[in-house]
């Protein structure tokens, strides 16, 4: 919970082990190997950030993760157990927001829980999340009424007010532009570190990968692998401007040969 | 954003709007008056010309019209206050002076000059006092068809509504009801109506029948369509917010359908309305459709066109009911105006 602080300890893992996937096309028999045996070892209260160009398999490794597909090989094991198919407490934030057109905002954000039947309990914690991102205006409006700044914004708190052990972002901040983004940058860190769950970020901007989170997976093309795992080691807040965030900006760099 | 005052849509329209001169604006007082000119002159034609032959007119007409006169004047004062009201009227008004003069065209053709002869051409006022004579029967029409229409377009909303679902969401079912309704969908279902009344046990189940056949033939092709075309990325949000099975469908499938949904519940009101009229004038003894042919084989031409009038009357209320409903439940929709 957010009230708790920074000291929760829950001790949830995750764990990808030696996953690959691979696509079928409907149309031919071709076959497309999206990740490559992919190995990782996530601890709680890590902030990873997953990097790449594109086409390298990063939503795959979300929606993976997600449960919405099942791997081809390998498994994936949360707090060791093996995760089966969709589930609240694996939160994903789609790159495109996919509000639903349907509901007003206030619906939007309150789905989850009425949905899982906690609205009752928690309707505070959606007038709390809709002010947090500056929206309160906004809560009767319909998604098509909103900028789409306006609408990631809600698409992100959709899902915060799960408070889900693994926060999946894929590309969350790339329809922003720069001064909302900073904003919502340290929103997402104040949550995360508010509740030192997981929180594991696609991202195309390298700054953005520094700035956040506590180690960078540096992902290479076809198939999908990773090519270098980067522990960032410096204090938050981040300055963007100090000599080590410029050196691991170097590093990343390098990595994908730029 | 306190301090700032609130603006309405109609002052944003009005700030936005070019400016009318003086010579425009008093134009537009003129034309929203229109109507009420063009009433008046029909109400003195129709008094004061004299009548052809033995032609012979009542009050009943008077009063109509005068009352189609006290509303658009009664329109014309609210919208004196009311600029909104004044500029619905302002663009009605042309159209609204046209009915009256195209009342006033006809009354002249018919009953002032006998133009348009009888029996085939009565004049509004004996079609109406037509009407009023045989108001109890008519009423009774009315309510034995409305009754039939309503059976046949609940019964066919409800299994079509039933079927679409099932139809969109589970590929088995797909594989059974798809084929009938490629095969049967492009035939009229008033094609029916010859073998349903010879085989149904009596004649309003057939007619039952036929209105709820193609009731639920543009329903649950609707429905299955809206159903299917799912964004699947709602699903994939939904299920990563905790949205399991029933509440897939529920939740996702039937929102995003419900657009389709309606258009498919209009579009089955009509085709509801047609195979009622077609029912009763081929078979069922009740009803609008069958007293326009029972008076028309008496050659009661005034009757039959009264009948006419409150059919049309009647499908453009429920029309306008079911659009009206329909904006309500889709007011998240964009609006395109
Ligand atoms: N549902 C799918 N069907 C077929 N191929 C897919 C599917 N999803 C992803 N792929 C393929 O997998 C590869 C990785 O895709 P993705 O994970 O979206 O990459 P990224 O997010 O890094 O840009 C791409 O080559 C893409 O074409
Ligand atoms: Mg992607």
């Amino acid at each position: 919970m957010a009230g708790g602080g920074g000291l929760v300890a829950s001790n949830c893992t995750l764990q990808l082990k030696g996953v690959s996937k691979s696509f079928t096309r409907t149309d031919s028999q071709e076959i497309t190997t999206a990740i490559d045996n992919i190995n990782l070892d996530v601890k709680d209260g890590e902030f990873i950030s997953i990097v790449g160009p594109s086409g390298c398999g990063k939503s795959t490794i979300l929606r993976l993760i997600a449960g919405l597909i099942p791997p081809t090989e390998g498994s994936i094991l949360l707090n060791g157990k093996p995760i089966n198919g969709t589930s609240p407490n694996r939160g994903l934030v789609f790159q495109e927001p996919t509000l639903f057109p349907w509901l007003t905002v206030e619906d939007n954000v309150a789905f989850s829980l009425k949905i899982l039947g906690k609205y009752k309990e928690k309707k505070k914690e959606v007038d709390r999340l809709i002010e947090l991102v500056g929206l309160s205006e906004f809560r009767n409006s319909y998604p098509h009424q909103l900028s789409g700044g306006m609408a990631q914004r809600v698409a992100l708190i959709r899902t915060m007010i799960n408070e889900p052990e693994v926060f999946l972002l894929d590309e969350p901040l790339g329809a922003l532009d720069a001064f909302t983004r900073m904003n919502m940058q340290d929103e997402i860190l104040s949550m995360w570190r508010a509740n030192k769950h997981i929180v594991i970020m696609v991202t195309h901007d390298i700054d953005e990968a520094i700035y956040m989170s506590s180690r960078v997976v540096i992902m290479a093309p076809r198939p999908g692998r990773i090519k270098k795992d980067l522990i960032i080691d410096l204090p938050y807040p981040r300055n963007r401007m100090s000599d080590e965030f410029i050196d691991y900006r170097k590093e990343i760099m390098e990595n994908l040969n730029f | 954003m306190e301090g700032v005052k609130k603006l309405t849509r109609d002052d944003i329209l009005e700030l936005e709007a070019k400016p009318k001169s003086k010579v425009e604006k008093a134009l537009d007082y003129v034309i929203a008056f229109l109507p009420t000119l063009f009433g008046i002159a029909h109400l003195l034609e129709y008094l004061l010309i004299p009548n052809h032959g033995m032609n012979k007119h009542t009050k009943i007409y008077t009063y109509f019209i005068g009352i189609l006169i006290a509303v658009v004047f009664t329109f014309f004062i609210v919208g004196l206050f009311n600029k909104k009201v004044f500029a619905k009227l302002r663009y009605k008004a042309p159209f609204y002076s046209f009915v009256f003069f195209l009342l006033m065209a006809y009354d002249y053709l018919t009953l002032k000059t006998g133009i348009l002869m009888l029996p085939y051409f009565p004049w509004v006022d004996r079609i109406l006092n037509a009407a009023w004579s045989d108001r109890a029967y008519l009423l009774d029409c009315v309510k034995n068809s409305l009754i039939l229409l309503f059976t046949g377009y609940f019964i066919g909303a409800t299994t079509g509504l039933i079927t679409g679902i099932l139809c969109g969401y589970s590929k088995k079912v797909s594989y059974w009801v798809s084929p009938f309704m490629k095969l049967l969908g492009p035939i009229p279902s008033t094609t029916w109506i010859p073998v349903v009344m010879v085989i149904a046990s009596s004649l309003f189940k057939g007619a039952v029948f036929i209105i709820a056949l193609g009731v639920w033939f543009s329903v649950t092709l609707a429905t299955m369509t809206g159903i299917r075309n799912v964004n699947k990325d709602y699903f994939d949000a939904a299920k990563t917010l905790g949205a399991k099975g029933t509440q897939l469908v529920t939740r996702i499938a039937l929102p995003f359908a419900l657009p389709n949904m309606l258009q498919g519940l209009i579009q089955g009101m009509s085709s509801a309305c047609t195979a009622l009229l077609v029912a009763e004038m081929l078979g069922v003894e009740s009803g609008l459709g069958w007293y326009i042919t029972w008076q028309k084989s008496w050659a009661e031409f005034a009757k039959m066109y009264a009948a006419i009038i409150i059919i049309c009357i009647t499908f453009i209320t429920v029309n306008w009911l079911l659009t009206k409903i329909k904006r309500a439940l889709l007011k998240w929709q964009e609006e395109v105006d």
